[in-house]
């Protein structure tokens, strides 16, 4: 689900960051104020933990192929839905920085996507409640396998609204929702098996770890209006921002407009300067258009390779 | 389990480029990091149906590596990687966006076609300034210009901590996985049991390491943040550095390629 700058616009992008970074600094907080010393190094390890284990594969009964979990539910089981944010936070920016897995200029998109929707949103409202103090197993094993389910398929309807309102793809919204809802409601059912296995064992084995470091204040389950309340306010300035960004932001207005008039010649590059001296160019030009299309690309491409080729000689230059 | 293996590798591949000496690892990581944020804004705000408007953009990370002293052929495999998900979402405009945009002779190609490269262009670009930014700067370093950029200090910690851990706790599920495989006589792959009783085992295993850990960094003196190597300074050449960024930005945003190349009868 890890999204790539390509799939964003810059708009969508800063409004998601912008969410994500108020949630992680709230979440800070949170961490900072809980009297549990012993947080602080947990969520370290527990940040590895998570990285390694997405990297067991697991095989899927019956298909032959193999899944492996994201672990929000996991974490928001073990360490509370603040410290489990922060967490798979530090999981992800990870995963961007050293594997390019997810764009630097997506990220705050990914932290909602995979973050929030699993351990602010599903793990209180979901989670909590199914499975209370975790005293019956069978309660663990129903709320894992629930929350899994809600957080991916939340996550599932971002990735659309994200990747629609950047103006990227050219898939209709209805299409691609029932696509993405429909391929993450079976990763969530394997998500949250998997998730539930994990806590089964541990239950039997260590099931202080169920009950000891957990910090839910602000978000516990007895808190539904407050978060209901706060969730609804994130989903109103949303979309305000959202519309906001549509109706301003050129390049996307750009490429509606173009859809809807079906023409294909419209100026490429958004600056009104541009646009002028291309008219200009156009109406003395004896070119046809899609001409003037080429030698911009294979311009630009024997710029790039000769600029290579520069970089290549130099460097290995300056190494001998 | 050669993900784990091979995660472990690239860790320290980019661990070991970090380490080397060059223009670009002397640019502050504050710095770097907004030149990285401004460049992946600039490609990102061109339509997608201007592939030359993208194209000039490829010469940065080109000239990035050379700065800094690293392999372009590195960098651009490394980014080849991360093709496959961009390729998904954007093999569907082809489908819907059928009119054509650009001629071969008298080979029609639709304007679905040119975005989708582009979108692959844009993934591939971005991707690599992350890869030359973390290079030539170091994990370390990045977090230590997030947290100096107001990022909350617990996140920073965490962060970092985490980074650290990673080395151990693959090491760790290694060893694990290659205790099982030498006890399971050909037996490929984990069910779900097996798979919860392993993460589980590994997961315990963690938790009890972190209790130690604590301790140890607490008998050190350890009081909720990490101490900092080195000094910071923000240089003139850093201001510098970040200006030029703009500018040139700024510049191939602007440019229209298609008169400028049309004018030298390319």
């Amino acid at each position: 689900m890890h999204m790539a700058d390509a799939l964003v616009s810059p708009g969508v992008a800063g409004v998601a960051a912008a969410v994500s970074v108020t949630l992680l600094v709230v979440s800070a907080r949170k961490v900072k104020k809980s009297a549990n010393e012993n947080l602080v190094p947990l969520m370290g390890v527990m940040g590895a933990f998570v990285f390694a284990a997405q990297m067991i594969n697991f095989t899927i009964p019956g298909t032959g192929s193999s899944g492996h979990i994201v672990g929000g539910i996991l974490l928001g089981a073990l360490l509370g839905p603040w410290a489990a944010f922060l967490t798979l936070a530090s999981v992800l920016v990870v995963q961007c920085l050293i594997f390019a897995d997810g764009g630097l200029m997506a990220l705050g998109c990914n932290l909602l996507n995979m973050g929030v929707c699993s351990t602010l949103i599903a793990y209180p409202l979901v989670y909590r409640p199914i499975a209370g103090g975790g005293q019956k197993a069978w309660r663990i094993v129903a709320g894992a396998i629930a929350a899994s389910i809600v957080g991916l398929e939340l996550g599932a309807l971002l990735v659309t609204a994200e990747t629609e309102l950047s103006g990227v793809t050219a898939l209709p919204a209805k299409e691609f929702l029932g696509l993405m809802t429909s391929i993450h409601f079976f990763i969530g059912i394997g998500e949250g098996i998997a998730t539930a296995a994990v806590l089964y064992f541990v239950r039997l084995y260590q099931p202080a770890l169920l009950s000891g470091y957990r910090i839910e204040k602000g978000l516990g389950a007895g808190n539904y209006k407050k978060a209901a309340l706060v969730f609804l306010g994130i989903a109103v300035v949303l979309g305000v921002a959202f519309a906001w960004i549509a109706s301003s932001y050129p390049d996307g207005l750009e490429w509606s407009i173009s859809k809807i008039t079906g023409a294909t010649d419209l100026p490429a590059t958004g600056a009104a300067v541009a646009h002028t001296i291309a008219s200009v160019q156009k109406s003395t030009s004896l070119l046809p258009d899609y001409e003037s299309t080429w030698s911009g690309i294979i311009g630009c491409a024997i710029v790039v390779a000769l600029v290579w080729v520069v970089c290549a000689l130099f460097t290995k230059k300056h190494a001998a | 389990m050669t993900a784990l293996e091979k995660a472990l590798t690239e860790f320290k591949e980019v661990e070991h480029a970090a380490q080397g000496k060059s223009l670009l690892h002397s640019v502050d990581a504050r710095a770097k990091t907004v030149v990285v944020f401004l460049y992946i804004i600039a490609v990102l705000s061109v339509g997608l149906d201007a592939l030359q408007g993208i194209l000039l953009f490829w010469v940065f990370p080109i000239v990035g590596c050379a700065m800094g002293g690293i392999s372009y052929g590195e960098v651009l495999k490394k980014s080849l990687y991360t093709l496959p998900f961009i390729a998904f979402i954007g093999v569907f405009n082809p489908l819907f966006q059928r009119e054509p945009e650009l001629y071969v002779g008298s080979v029609a190609i639709s304007r679905g076609w040119v975005e989708f490269v582009s979108i692959l262009v844009r993934g591939l670009l971005s991707v690599q300034m992350v890869l030359v930014l973390i290079m030539t700067t170091g994990f370390y370093r990045v977090c230590r210009g997030l947290g100096k950029m107001k990022m909350p200090a617990v996140f920073t910690t965490q962060l970092l901590l985490v980074y650290r851990y990673i080395y151990v706790l693959v090491e760790e599920a290694i060893d694990m996985d290659r205790a099982r495989k030498s006890r399971s006589y050909g037996r490929k792959g984990y069910s779900l049991k097996m798979w919860g009783t392993f993460v589980g085992q590994l997961l315990i295993r963690t938790v009890n390491r972190a209790q130690r850990i604590h301790l140890a960094m607490l008998s050190r003196g350890f009081s909720g943040g990490l101490p900092s190597m080195g000094s910071m300074r923000w240089r003139l050449s850093d201001t510098v550095f970040v200006a030029a960024g703009v500018l040139l930005f700024a510049a191939c945003r602007l440019l229209d390629v298609n008169l400028i190349f049309n004018h030298m009868r390319i």
